[in-house]
C-alpha cells in the first residue's frame, strides 16, 4: 500500500492536480496577503469568492464569454470588498464581523441572489456551455518536455495568471509607492498618517485589490474547476487563505508555499480516496490539520526568532 | 450616570437597522414574488398567526428552533467578551451533538441519568476541544480564528468518518446512527411538538451565564481583557488562563447546545455536514450586543424570522435563503458603531449642553442665598 502511494506521488499526473488545487486556494491567499499588509483582516474571503463564482458563470452565460465572466467576477469581488470596506472603515464595524457577513451573503444570499436572476435552484449546471469555461493552455516547447511538460503545461489561463500574480503582488508590494503605502498603513497606521499617507484610502485600496484576486479565485472555481456553481463550491477554501497567509508569514511568496502544501496534502487525499484501506473522510480532513499544525509550527518558529533576538540584546 | 436619551438612542438605532432589513427583504420579495402580499404574510404573520387562529404549532417550532441558537449565542457572547474571535462555535456544537448521540444509544443507563450525562458528556467535550486553538493563541500567538476555522472541518470530517464507517445504521437509506435509547431522549414540553425541555434549560443556562458575566470575578476578568488587555495584565491579572477559561466556557456551551438540539429534536444522529448553528450564535450575539440576557431576545427574533423565511417559500415559492441576506443587512448595521453616529453625537452634545445649563443655574442659585 506504501509502495502504491509513493509510486502515485511521484508520478506527472500528482504535479498536475497539486498545481491544478493550488490555484484558487493561491488568487485567495494573495487577497489575504493584500489586505492584511494594509491592516485589514479580510476574512469574507469565502463569501467574496462564492458571489464571484455565481456571477462569473452568470456574466459569461449572458454574453457567451468566458472572459467577460472573469472580468465581471473580479469587478463584483471588488463591488462586494467595497461593501465591507464602507462598513469596516467607515461605519466601524468591526472588519471579522463585517467578514462574517459578506460570507453570509456568500452562503444563502447567492442561491437566494441565482433564483433572482435565472429561477434555478441550487446550481448552475444546466447553464454551462464549452464558451464559458476558461480555456485550457498548452505552453509552446515547455509542453514537450517530459514528466515537467505533463505537470506544467495544460492548465486553466488562470492557474498562469494566479503564480504570475505572486510575482506581481510582490513588485505591488515592495517595488511601488502603493504597495509602501500599503505596508506603512498595516504596520503603523499613525505613523503613515502622520506623514501624510491617508489610511482610510490606502486601507479601501488594499481592500480592493484583494477582493479583486478572490473573485478570479471564484471564477476559477465555477468557470473551470468545477465547472459550474453550487452552493458546496468554495468549501471552506477563503478560510484556508486565510490560514495560508498566516502561514506564509503573511508575504506572497510565503502564501504561495503554503498554498502549494495544502494543494499537495489535498491531491494526496483525492488520490488515496481511491485505495483500499484509507477512509476518504479521515483522508479529507488532512489538509485541515496540516494547515493547524504548519500554523502551529511556524507560531512555534516565530517565537523562538524573538526569543533569540532578546537574548542577543542583552 | 447612566445617560438615558443615550439608551434609548441606541435602542432606536438598534431599530432602524432591522427596519432597512425588513425593507430590504421587501424590496426582493417584490422582485421575486409572484404574489407579494402573500409572501409578506407569510414572512412576518403567518409564524404565529395563520386563519385568524394562534398557530400554536409554528410557535412551538419557533421556541424549539430557539434553543441551539441561545446556546451558541451565550457562546460567542463568552468567547467575543474576551475579545476573542474564536469561530469554533460549528465544530464544538458538532462534536457535543455527536458524543451526546453515541451514549444515548449504546450505554444504557437509568432514565433521567442518562439524559443528563449524555449532556454532560457533549459539555465536555466541546469545551475540552475549544482548549487548542485557545493555547495556541495565548502560548504560541497564533491566530485563534484561523485555527478554530480549520478546526471545524477536522472535526466534521472525523465525525463523517465514524458516523459513515463505524456507526452507522445499515438499514436506513440515508446516513444516519442507531436510533437514541429511550431513556435518553429530552422529553417535550408540549407532547406533539417540537418544543423540548431544552428550551428551559437554554433559558436557564441565559441566567447562569448573566450572572456569570457580571456578578463573578471571573466574568469580570474576562470583560475587563476584552475591553483592554494591558490594562489587565498590568493590574494582575492571569489574561492567559482566563482567556483560555473563556474559551472552554464557549467550548461548553457549544457543546451542550448541540447535545441538547440532537437529543430533543431528533431520534437518531443524522447532520451529515457542520449545523450552522455557530454562525448563528455570531448573529444572535451582536443582536444582543453581547449581552447574555438579550440572547433569548434575539435567538427569538431569528427563528421567528427563519420560520417566516420557511413558509414563505412552501406558500409563496421565495427561496428560503433570503434569510441569510436579511441576517448578514441587520448583522453590518447593527454592528456599525458609525452608524448614525451624527444623530448620536447630537445628542450627546445636547445633553451635555442640558447639563451644563442646570449646573450654572444651581451656582447662580447658591450664589445668590449667600
Amino acid at each position: 500500500m506504501f509502495h502504491q502511494l509513493v509510486d502515485m506521488v511521484f508520478s506527472a499526473s500528482f504535479g498536475y492536480s497539486i498545481i491544478r488545487i493550488t490555484s484558487p486556494i493561491l488568487f485567495a491567499a494573495l487577497a489575504a496577503v493584500v489586505a492584511e499588509k494594509g491592516g485589514v483582516v479580510n476574512i469574507g474571503l469565502e463569501g467574496i469568492m462564492m458571489i464571484s463564482a455565481l456571477f462569473g458563470v452568470l456574466f459569461s452565460y449572458w454574453t457567451n464569454s468566458w472572459l467577460i465572466g472573469v472580468v465581471g467576477a473580479v469587478v463584483i469581488g471588488v463591488l462586494v470588498a467595497m461593501i465591507m470596506a464602507v462598513f469596516a472603515l467607515k461605519l466601524k464595524t468591526d472588519i471579522i464581523l463585517a467578514g462574517i457577513a459578506i460570507n453570509l451573503l456568500g452562503g444563502g444570499g447567492t442561491v437566494f441572489l441565482l433564483y433572482l436572476f435565472t429561477g434555478l435552484k441550487g446550481n448552475t449546471a444546466s447553464l454551462t456551455t464549452p464558451n464559458m469555461l476558461t480555456p485550457k493552455v498548452n505552453i509552446p516547447l515547455l509542453k514537450d518536455i517530459p514528466v515537467i511538460g505533463q505537470i506544467f503545461s495544460g492548465h486553466s489561463v488562470l492557474t498562469y495568471v494566479a503564480f504570475l500574480l505572486v510575482i506581481l503582488v510582490w513588485v505591488l508590494l515592495y517595488k511601488t509607492a502603493m504597495g509602501l503605502r500599503i505596508r506603512a498603513v498595516g504596520e503603523n497606521p499613525n505613523a503613515a498618517d502622520s506623514v501624510g499617507v491617508s489610511v482610510l484610502k490606502t486601507q479601501y485600496i488594499a481592500l480592493a485589490i484583494s477582493g479583486a484576486l478572490a473573485g478570479l479565485g471564484g471564477a476559477y472555481m465555477s468557470m473551470y474547476y468545477s465547472q459550474s456553481w453550487n452552493i458546496g463550491i468554495v468549501a471552506g477554501r477563503g478560510f484556508i487563505a486565510l490560514a495560508a497567509q498566516a502561514m506564509g508569514q503573511g508575504e506572497p511568496v510565503g502564501a504561495m508555499l503554503s498554498s502549494l502544501l495544502f494543494g499537495f496534502a489535498s491531491a494526496l487525499g483525492n488520490k488515496m480516496e481511491g485505495m483500499q484501506g484509507f477512509s476518504s473522510y479521515l483522508v479529507a480532513s488532512i489538509p485541515y490539520a496540516v494547515t493547524i499544525i504548519g500554523l502551529v509550527i511556524y507560531a512555534m518558529s516565530t517565537i523562538k526568532k524573538v526569543k533569540r533576538f532578546k537574548d542577543s540584546d542583552k | 450616570m447612566e445617560n438615558k436619551h443615550y439608551n434609548m438612542f441606541e435602542i432606536f438605532r438598534g431599530f432602524i437597522a432591522i427596519a432597512i432589513a425588513i425593507f430590504v427583504a421587501f424590496i426582493l420579495i417584490l422582485i421575486c414574488a409572484d404574489d407579494p402580499g402573500k409572501a409578506l404574510e407569510c414572512l412576518l404573520i403567518k409564524p404565529i398567526i395563520s386563519n385568524g387562529a394562534l398557530n400554536t404549532k409554528s410557535i412551538f417550532t419557533i421556541l424549539a428552533r430557539m434553543t441551539p441558537i441561545i446556546f451558541t449565542g451565550l457562546a460567542v457572547c463568552v468567547m467575543f467578551s474576551a475579545n476573542q474571535f474564536n469561530l469554533g462555535g460549528e465544530g464544538a456544537v458538532m462534536l457535543g451533538g455527536f458524543v451526546a448521540a453515541l451514549l444515548g444509544i449504546y450505554i444504557p443507563m437509568a432514565s433521567g441519568v442518562h439524559i443528563l450525562v449524555a449532556v454532560l458528556a457533549g459539555t465536555i467535550m466541546g469545551g475540552l476541544i475549544m482548549i487548542i486553538p485557545a493555547v495556541i493563541k495565548v502560548k504560541l500567538k497564533a491566530s485563534e480564528m484561523v485555527c478554530s476555522l480549520m478546526m471545524n472541518y477536522v472535526i466534521m470530517y472525523i465525525i463523517l468518518h465514524f458516523l459513515n464507517n463505524v456507526f452507522a445504521d445499515r438499514s436506513k437509506g440515508a446516513t444516519q446512527t442507531y436510533p437514541f435509547l429511550n431513556t435518553a431522549i429530552i422529553p417535550k414540553i408540549i407532547p406533539t411538538s417540537e418544543l423540548s425541555w431544552g428550551f428551559a434549560i437554554a433559558i436557564l443556562a441565559t441566567v447562569i451565564v448573566a450572572y456569570f458575566m457580571y456578578r463573578t470575578r471571573w466574568g469580570y476578568s474576562i470583560r475587563m481583557i476584552g475591553i483592554n488587555e494591558s490594562f489587565s495584565k498590568y493590574s494582575g491579572m492571569k489574561v492567559g488562563s482566563i482567556i483560555v477559561l473563556s474559551q472552554v466556557i464557549g467550548g461548553m456551551l457549544s457543546g451542550m447546545g448541540g447535545a441538547i438540539e440532537i437529543l430533543g429534536r431528533e431520534n437518531a444522529f443524522k447532520w451529515l455536514d457542520l449545523p450552522g448553528y455557530g454562525w448563528t450564535g455570531i448573529t444572535v450575539a451582536i443582536l444582543a450586543k453581547n449581552n447574555p440576557i438579550m440572547i433569548p431576545f434575539a435567538a427569538l427574533f431569528i427563528s421567528y424570522l427563519n420560520r417566516g423565511c420557511e413558509l414563505m417559500s412552501i406558500y409563496a415559492g421565495v427561496p428560503a435563503e433570503m434569510i441569510d441576506i436579511i441576517q448578514a443587512v441587520i448583522f453590518l448595521f447593527f454592528a456599525a458603531e458609525h452608524f448614525l453616529s451624527g444623530t448620536r453625537q447630537k445628542i450627546v452634545v445636547k445633553d451635555a449642553k442640558e447639563e451644563l445649563h442646570k449646573k450654572e443655574l444651581a451656582t447662580s442659585g447658591e450664589g445668590g442665598n449667600a
